[in-house]
């Protein structure tokens, strides 16, 4: 078996960005859909790390990382909220029945 | 015999992958959004081998201490917990299998194909280094990332705080 | 002047309209919880002025001196031409906007003007803040950072309004959106990251036309990369087909929200596109030889997202909505100057958006005006006989709307007229089939903005008696349509000082 080489960490990010997209466009709770967005936002994260190890050295992968982390974890505080007031609003948080905007 | 770091990324990786399966595919929101840690925990653990230290620390605080628990709460206050059984319904899996697979081919012959300037280098242990970006070129980031917090709570106050209440109202 | 790189004190001078923001940020927090109820909203309309007009005084100030290019903290901030006259431009912008959101006096009009206002105004000037470092992003942390920073307030403000179902569905539709935008985006970004090892903008630059050269095409990881990367500024600029969330929360947020939204970030998506093609890809100034896809990518995008608003606008009842393709269309517009890479097109574009800032708020401002005395209705029959019930306030829409049509004599004829002379400069097949698409497209458009029109002028409402416009209001509306009609007149200076403001660092 041949060393863990870089091929093999964007393989892993890959798929993870693949089953997250996957899960946004099947899901239609929200809180569901917005679980799709964190596997994504992990890929993006895992490449980075993987690039600044094999490729470019230094740290500035892992310091877009970090934001990462916490402009997600932000985002999702807004978006829970979001998500509340919607319940309340709607008392439903599948997509498929929020339909007061439409054509 | 495979070596044990190619074991320890095998090990990692199928729980990543596996665990975020799970997330795709389970019919159950709350199923979903635990399998979510094991996600996590798995890029935590890719974090470690790529001599990522503090983010893997990072990783766990924040992304399973913070967001997955901010998630489960939501998804408790927005779910009648008896019908949880088909809580995360699916449409359309067909069209978007086939959307992403061929995102997924395009990704894979590209990345395959391409001639990544990689070179193995050692681990070493990053965090001093990280810290020091953090207080020298990337200080203006790091500063900023604070008025984005600050936005985000008071924004997160405004829209929740009213939900409360007039949840309250109600009652 | 050669280019400096300041470290992080050195760039602090520079950084002055920006730190200003913040400190407003901060003492509106403390005014909002300290200050007498009567003095409340008046201090902080003037806190939130005051640091606009300082923000962008400074960015003229730095224009006027000629000061730059420079790099700022160690090359992430870019303080060139460029990025001070979208400090000066978002700073106008805010500033209509901080006088559109001053609630009325009498009790039962526009309630959600009146909750939290010292949350929406902090959320506001952080949004102000967000824009400036948009367009002065130089790297690609900053660009992420900066995006995200807008996006976040701009889905709190999307559901500002509490009791409304169609605010928070609105805002759900637009943070789902935002984050696989952005999440896209990041994907896209990693793999630049990767190839060219470097996130400066100058440095991946370097490294991509290297690869170019030696590949004797642009590199596939590089067309992929870009294209993941588009996906986060589309949506930003609501390009098709990222534009799903547009009309949905522009219907459903606060009306001043939404002339915010339509212009501002949009604004800001073009200047950071602009600037990332530009500088890291060379777009502008690669060698003939090689041929770039991004002319193709980036008409592609202009005719599907300028059809697709101007079609989708043709049924709409609600004015609102409308305005929503309507913006949706002229974002295509903006992109057929984009797609010409060349620096008439940029010029164009930073013209037409100047134009767009005064018509596009000024019929929002309308609607909201019109909205406010029926009752929050913002359907066409709110405005049927408009003409005679407020005859000041229909004639300035009638300014808007035929400046929106890009009809002469206003300023929407001048700046479509430079965007298509840039493109027919450009030369080409393409450029014409571009062109004509279109000019078939303005065609289009004038059927829905007619519609307001005849409503206004030749259909009687149920309701005859005037309509009592606020002062504010009213004023703001006229100082907004005097420059659209004058701009269409008289426009040299104007277009002189923008296109020799677009000097970029590379």
């Amino acid at each position: 078996m041949e060393e863990i080489g870089l091929i093999h960490y964007l393989s892993v990010a890959a798929a993870l960005f693949g089953l997250g997209l996957f899960t946004v466009m099947t899901r239609k709770n929200a809180v569901g859909i917005l679980l799709g967005v964190e596997l994504i936002l992990n890929a993006a994260a895992l490449n980075f790390v993987a690039f600044e190890h094999f490729v470019a050295g230094g740290v500035s992968g892992q310091v877009f990382t970090v934001f990462i982390i916490v402009l997600a974890a932000s985002e999702a505080a807004i978006a829970l909220a979001i998500v509340l007031q919607v319940y309340r609003n709607h008392r439903s948080i599948m997509a498929d029945q929020l339909t007061s905007l439409k054509n | 015999m495979p070596s044990l770091s190619a074991l320890v990324f095998l090990g990692l990786a199928a729980l990543t992958l596996g665990s975020a399966g799970f997330v795709a595919f389970s019919r159950n929101i709350i199923h979903s959004a635990l399998a979510l840690l094991g996600t996590f925990l798995g890029i935590a653990g890719l974090y470690v081998t790529l001599s990522a230290d503090f983010l893997a620390a990072t990783q766990v605080l924040v992304y399973v201490g913070g967001t997955l628990v901010l998630i489960l709460f939501a998804v408790m206050l927005t779910s009648r917990i008896a019908e949880m059984k088909v809580s995360n319904p699916r449409g359309r899996p067909v069209v978007a299998f086939v959307l992403v697979t061929a995102v997924l081919l395009v990704l894979g012959r590209v990345a395959t194909r391409t001639p990544w300037p990689a070179e193995a280098r050692p681990a070493m242990p990053s965090t001093a280094k990280l810290g020091h970006a953090f207080l020298g070129e990337y200080l203006l980031p790091f500063e900023l990332g604070s008025i984005v917090l600050l936005g985000a709570m008071i924004g997160a106050v405004v829209l929740a705080r009213r939900a409360v209440r007039r949840a309250g109202e109600k009652e | 002047m050669e280019t400096r790189t300041f470290d992080n004190v050195a760039s602090l001078a520079y950084f002055a309209p920006e730190l200003g923001l913040i400190a407003a940020v901060l003492l509106l927090v403390v005014w909002d919880l300290a200050s007498p109820a009567r003095l409340k909203i008046a201090g902080l309309v003037v806190i939130s002025l005051a640091a606009l007009a300082w923000s962008g005084g400074m960015g003229a100030y730095f224009l006027a001196k000629d000061a730059g290019p420079h790099e700022l903290f160690h090359g992430l901030l870019a303080f060139d031409r460029f990025s001070n006259l979208f400090r000066v431009i978002f700073a106008f912008v805010t500033g209509a906007i901080v006088l559109f959101s001053v609630p009325p006096r009498g009790p039962g009009v526009a309630p959600e003007l009146r909750r939290d206002q010292g949350e929406f105004f902090t959320l506001i000037l952080v949004l102000s803040l967000g824009m400036n470092l948009m367009a002065a992003s130089r790297h690609l942390l900053l660009i992420y950072l900066s995006l995200e920073l807008v996006s976040v307030m701009s889905f709190v403000l999307a559901g500002f309004k509490i009791n409304d179902a169609r605010s928070s569905e609105g805002a759900l539709k637009y943070v789902i959106f935002g984050g696989v935008a952005s999440g896209i985006m990041l994907y896209g970004m990693s793999w630049i990251f990767g190839i060219t090892a470097s996130m400066h903008l100058g440095e991946c630059a370097a490294r991509i036309a290297a690869l170019t050269a030696q590949q004797g095409k642009v590199p596939e990881v590089v067309f992929v990369g870009t294209a993941c990367m588009l996906a986060g500024f589309g949506y930003k600029i609501s390009a098709a087909p990222f534009h799903m969330w547009t009309p949905d929360v522009y219907e459903g947020a606060p009306t001043p929200v939404t002339a915010f939204l339509s212009v501002g970030p949009k604004a800001a998506g073009f200047a950071v596109l602009v600037r990332f093609f530009s500088d890291a890809l060379g777009a502008g100034s690669a060698s003939p030889a090689v041929a770039t896809p991004w002319p193709v990518l980036a008409g592609c995008l202009a005719m599907a997202t300028m059809t697709i608003g101007n079609l989708s606008a043709l049924g709409q009842e609600n004015v609102k909505r409308m305005l929503a393709y309507s913006s949706i269309a002229h974002a295509g517009y903006m992109l057929l100057g984009f797609s010409v890479f060349s620096d008439a097109g940029v010029a164009a574009i930073a013209f037409y958006i100047v134009t767009y800032c005064f018509m596009n708020l000024g019929a929002f401002m309308v609607v909201m005006a019109v909205a406010e005395q029926s009752g929050g209705d913002e359907t066409l029959s709110a405005f049927r006989g408009l003409g005679r019930r407020a005859p000041l306030v229909a004639a300035a829409m009638v300014v808007f709307l035929v400046s929106l049509t890009g009809l002469p004599p206003t300023a929407g004829f001048v700046g479509k007229f430079y965007l298509f002379s840039a493109l027919l400069t450009a030369g080409g097949a393409w450029r014409w089939v571009l062109a004509i698409v279109g000019v078939v497209n303005s065609v289009i458009s004038l059927f829905y903005y007619a519609r307001v029109l005849r409503a206004m002028y030749l259909e009687k409402g149920e309701r005859t008696e005037p309509v009592a416009v606020r002062p504010l209001l009213g004023a703001t509306t006229c100082a907004l349509a005097v420059p659209t009609l004058l701009l269409g007149v008289y426009w040299g200076p104007v277009y002189d000082f923008v296109a020799s403001s677009l000097s970029m660092l590379r």
